[in-house]
């Protein structure tokens, strides 16, 4: 297939940026996104042409490295998917596709394509973690969790911090990750001791990045590639009222 | 209860503020819809109702706690719309989403502002005037201006915009929204925005429109 390209070109965290057209051609339609933009990074290069720099590591879907907002969808058309597991099969010959970056306050640009995410880290680093003595290893079935709490426990540790909630959100607001964080702890025991603690933290955290106010669009919902669901959003709200209420 | 000071300069407790005083005003609203409906009951009914309501020595003091919800609900919403903004300072060049917004939530600020408008003329007609014969005929006569009773059931359009996504979007941003839970609760704002709006516009409709030459 053939497409036509306006990718966003930006030399550097200050440099103004712009959409430039690139024409592809005999794109196969097994390949992913990612290889479709490795496909013209290559044509760029035998030009002797800056090729154009983006995320990307696993492609697989499990890193959360790749980003980018692909005809204003984060992470493209598609559902439950992250732009490297994202196949040219779902795009028609002919097409003209608009590639941009993740655009927030909290995520600034570094080159084309690729901003500076290191904002989560800083979130996680406020309290995305249990404290555990070292020792010997606790008997694994020691501590009862029920199966309906373990599940969804698991399905908040899903998300794998990409920020496109961040990146599909009107107001640019992190409270789908920092939501999916603060669950998978708060819903299981180990995470009951740092409980008010973390989720006090991490808003902190949250909120000196520069994020947005959550508006409960649910932009964040459709556009996770791990379907983390904004029933987080509620319980960061009411974990964080509480850890209000009580802590000392 | 240490950390209130961070409660009320954080993003969730600002979030929480607003939709309580959005919650609040509801009930006001409620309330509110339901003394306006006896004016359908007729002229005596209704200035009975409103003579005892002015008669209440507590009103002042709940008008002035409505004035402040009111004022709380604005002034904090706006902040957080403007810092909204400022959190994306580069816009998308297309920005096409995956159908997760409204109606209801994309106008949230427009049909707040409407509604805005709003308020200041309808406290300036029907609150802070003289109506020395009778407040029935009072409403009655400014339903007579078509301009303003237009006015009025586009406001109250807004209203019901406003609500729709205001009503569940309160009960999220205060914890609850279980996915089972959260379609009854969807429902319930859809069909409680609706009534009120409705149930508002009708006056203005039956006043303006109908009643013609029932005074
Ligand atoms: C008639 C009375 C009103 C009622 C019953 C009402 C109700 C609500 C409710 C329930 C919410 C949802 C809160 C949440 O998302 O958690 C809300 C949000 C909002 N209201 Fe109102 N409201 C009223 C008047 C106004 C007015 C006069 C403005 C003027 C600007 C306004 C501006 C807003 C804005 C901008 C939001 C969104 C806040 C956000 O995005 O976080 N509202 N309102
Ligand atoms: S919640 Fe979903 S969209 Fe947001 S960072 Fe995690 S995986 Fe990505
Ligand atoms: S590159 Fe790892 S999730 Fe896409």
């Amino acid at each position: 297939m053939n497409l036509t390209l306006r990718i966003w070109r930006q030399n550097g965290p200050t440099a103004q940026g712009r959409l430039v057209e690139y024409r592809v051609e005999d794109i196969s339609p097994d390949i992913s996104f990612l290889e479709m933009l490795d496909v013209l990074n290559e044509n760029l290069a035998k030009k002797g042409e800056q090729s154009v720099a983006f995320d990307s590591d696993c492609r697989e879907g499990i890193c959360g490295m790749c980003s980018l907002v692909i005809n204003g969808q984060a992470h493209g058309p598609e559902r439950a998917t992250a732009t490297c597991q994202l196949h040219m099969r779902k795009f028609k010959d002919g097409d003209i596709i608009t590639v941009e970056p993740f655009r927030a306050k909290a995520f600034p640009s570094v080159k084309d394509l690729v901003v500076d995410r290191s904002a989560f880290d800083r979130v996680l680093a406020a309290g995305g973690f249990i404290s555990v003595n070292t020792g010997n290893a606790v008997d694994g079935n020691a501590v009862l969790i029920s199966k309906d709490r373990a599940e969804r426990a698991m399905d908040a540790a899903a998300c794998i911090g990409c920020g496109a909630c961040v990146a599909a959100c009107p107001n640019a607001s992190a409270m789908l990750f920092v939501s999916a964080k603060v669950s998978q702890y708060s819903l299981l025991p180990q995470g009951q001791p740092e409980r008010e603690k973390r989720v006090l933290a991490m808003r902190k955290a949250m909120d000196a990045e520069g994020f947005g106010n959550c508006s409960n669009e649910t932009e964040c919902e459709a556009a996770c590639p791990k379907e983390i669901k904004m029933s987080n959003i509620a319980r960061l709200n009411r974990e964080y009222l509480r850890a209000t209420l009580l802590s000392e | 209860m240490r950390c209130l000071g961070d409660f009320f300069s954080s993003s969730i407790g600002r979030k929480i503020s607003v939709a309580a005083a959005g919650l609040l005003l509801c009930c006001f609203l409620i309330t509110h819809l339901a003394g306006n409906l006896l004016l359908l009951a007729g002229e005596g009914t209704f200035n009975h109702y409103a003579e005892v309501l002015e008669a209440n020595p507590l009103l002042p003091a709940a008008e002035i706690g409505l004035a402040l919800i009111f004022l709380l609900h604005i002034m904090v919403s706006l902040k957080l719309k403007y810092e909204n903004r400022r959190a994306r300072p580069v816009p998308y060049v297309v920005q096409k989403g995956k159908g997760g917004r409204s109606w209801g939530s994309r106008a949230m600020l427009v049909s707040g502002l409407l509604l805005l408008a709003f308020l200041v003329i309808h406290v300036k007609t029907f609150r802070f005037t003289e109506h020395r014969e009778s407040l029935y005929r009072h409403v009655f006569d400014a339903f007579q201006n078509k301009v303003y009773t237009l006015f009025y059931v586009a406001a109250m359009i807004g209203l019901g915009l406003h609500l729709s996504h205001g009503f569940q979007s309160a009960l999220r941003t205060f914890g609850v929204g279980h996915s089972r839970a959260m379609s009854a609760i969807k429902r319930t704002g859809l069909i409680l925005s609706a009534a009120i709006a409705a149930g508002f516009a009708l006056l203005p409709l039956w006043f303006g429109f109908m009643a013609g030459g029932a005074r």
